[in-house]
């Protein structure tokens, strides 16, 4: 099941120099942190000059769409997913 | 066998390179909780929703591009239906080029998940194999973009064999068709297997008497050219000897914007009901156009019904257009000349492309100012965003005519290279 948000969250993300990745850590949301186990996929893209990062990544059972506004630095929870049929 | 002779003996520097199930891939790359399990990506989730990519898990129960939502939950019932992202796949299209570029210069992507490469003379062969260099992008894509992906490689002679042996074995194959196997593999192939030999051409080539792949390859010239009445059966007596005949990429000849209009309540059979949808095709037609530094000469307009009738016309206009509002005038009165019944389809095109031609002034308007105007219009969406400003007769439109990935050409990503 799938439920599309626009909530804004805490997002803590770290950027290993070594390796050049960039990997949400925890997120924050509705007062309980999810810590992120796995990163799925990490995309941009531009809304006018805007730019976006979206972080696809998963806790344990429950999927996160993130989105980091470039412009403000602020994180919105866009839709979070179990993995099963709507 | 007479002909055997005849293949192309040179080595192999061809590869295609397709990615497997694309979109729904992607999306299990994006979500780890959807691998292993049938899903698809399509257009719209409702039932009616034609499904664009299947994912490989959802093929095995039957699913397939271009059925509807309602007639693949009929083959899996719990099917997981995603609608598209098209700047995920984008994303990947672009981190999958910057892989490919490491190895040769030369490759073409053909669509959004193919590419065709030509690496006769790279360095990259000094020190590996063809085969060698296929492994390799196969774990730079694993590694560097997602390890959900795979890729099917297909090396030969010529860009059509490649695809061909790309085809051979999905998922993740790696195969060549060369002059020492390609008897055998025609032997487990059949006509509609080629890419281009759909049931029209295999039609036309059992009415002379050519059944199998190999029958093909055995027919001669004088055969063939019969069977296609044109040049093309020559091109295709040289594709399949592994002679090299497509390597050509053809340029831009229009900008356009379709869309497939929802069924429901309202028929779309008016130019009253058509005009804010066909203002915004105009609007995102001309916006690419302009954006690209071409203006043009006419415009076609296209209508596809729901009786499965279709209509189309096109109308070049006097002077050299580029106002997304002269676009709209002439499409707007092509529109009132059409058939007004209930419509599936509407798309419009601006054809005649000039790239940086100058501004042509009128006696009557000033063009100079016209043409300031719409330059700001162009910025300030550029800066805010798709649709800021646009002309008022858009209200209502702001689900229709999403973005969406074009089919079967990538002309549409030139945009986000730049």
């Amino acid at each position: 099941m799938t439920t599309k948000l626009s909530v804004p969250v805490s997002v803590s993300l770290s950027f290993d120099h070594e390796h050049r990745k960039v990997v949400p850590k925890w997120v924050v949301w509705n007062k309980r942190l999810y810590p992120v186990t796995k990163l799925g996929l990490h995309h941009t893209y531009r809304q006018g000059r805007t730019l976006f990062h979206v972080f696809s990544v998963v806790s344990k059972s429950t999927f996160f769409r993130l989105i980091l506004d470039t412009d403000n630095l602020h994180w919105k929870l866009e839709e979070i997913a179990d993995g099963q049929p709507n | 066998m007479a002909n055997q002779i005849d293949f192309n003996q040179s080595p192999s520097y061809r590869m295609h390179i397709d990615l497997n199930s694309c979109f729904a891939t992607i999306e299990q790359q994006a979500n780890p909780l959807l691998r292993g399990k049938p899903i698809a990506v399509a257009a719209y989730a409702s039932p009616g929703g034609c499904i664009l990519a299947p994912s490989i898990e959802a093929k095995t129960f039957g699913i397939k591009t271009g059925m509807r939502v309602f007639e693949g939950k009929k083959l899996y019932p719990k099917l997981i239906v995603l609608p598209p992202d098209p700047w995920k796949y984008r994303q990947v299209h672009l981190a999958l080029r910057k892989i490919l570029s490491a190895y040769t210069p030369n490759f073409h992507p053909k669509s959004i998940d193919e590419f065709a490469l030509n690496l006769k003379g790279m360095p990259a062969l000094k020190s590996m194999t063809m085969f060698d260099i296929a492994n390799k992008i196969k774990k730079r894509i694993k590694n560097e973009i997602g390890e959900w992906l795979t890729v099917s490689v297909g090396i030969a002679p010529n860009r059509f064999l490649a695809k061909t042996a790309a085809g051979l074995h999905k998922p993740d194959g790696l195969d060549e068709i060369n002059h020492k196997n390609f008897w055998q593999v025609y032997s487990t192939l059949s006509l509609p297997d080629l890419c281009g030999i759909a049931s029209h051409n295999t039609i036309r080539l059992s009415s002379i008497g050519i059944y199998t792949v190999q029958d093909f390859y055995q027919a001669s010239i004088r055969t063939l050219k019969i069977a296609f009445s044109s040049i093309a059966g020559y091109y295709w007596y040289l594709r399949l000897r592994g002679y090299e005949i497509d390597d050509m990429e053809f340029a831009r000849r229009s900008y356009g914007n379709s869309y497939a209009l929802p069924a429901g309540r309202q028929a779309f059979q008016t130019s009253k009901e058509l005009a804010p949808i066909l203002a915004k095709l105009t609007h995102k037609a001309t916006t690419r156009l302009r954006a690209a530094g071409y203006k043009a000469t006419g415009v076609h307009l296209a209508r596809s019904y729901r009786d499965g009738s279709f209509w189309h016309e096109a109308r070049t206009a006097e002077k050299i257009l580029y106002d997304t509002r002269d676009f709209y005038k002439l499409a707007a009165r092509l529109l009132l000349r059409s058939p007004s019944k209930p419509t599936r389809e509407l798309a419009v095109s601006c054809f005649g492309i000039i790239k940086d031609s100058p501004l042509q002034l009128d006696l009557f308007s000033d063009e100079v100012k016209k043409a300031s105007l719409v330059e700001s219009i162009d910025k300030a969406n550029t800066r805010w965003g798709h649709y800021t400003l646009t002309q008022a007769r858009m209200i209502d439109t702001s689900t229709a005519v999403p973005d969406r990935i074009a089919f079967g050409g990538v002309k549409e990503l030139e945009e986000f290279l730049q």
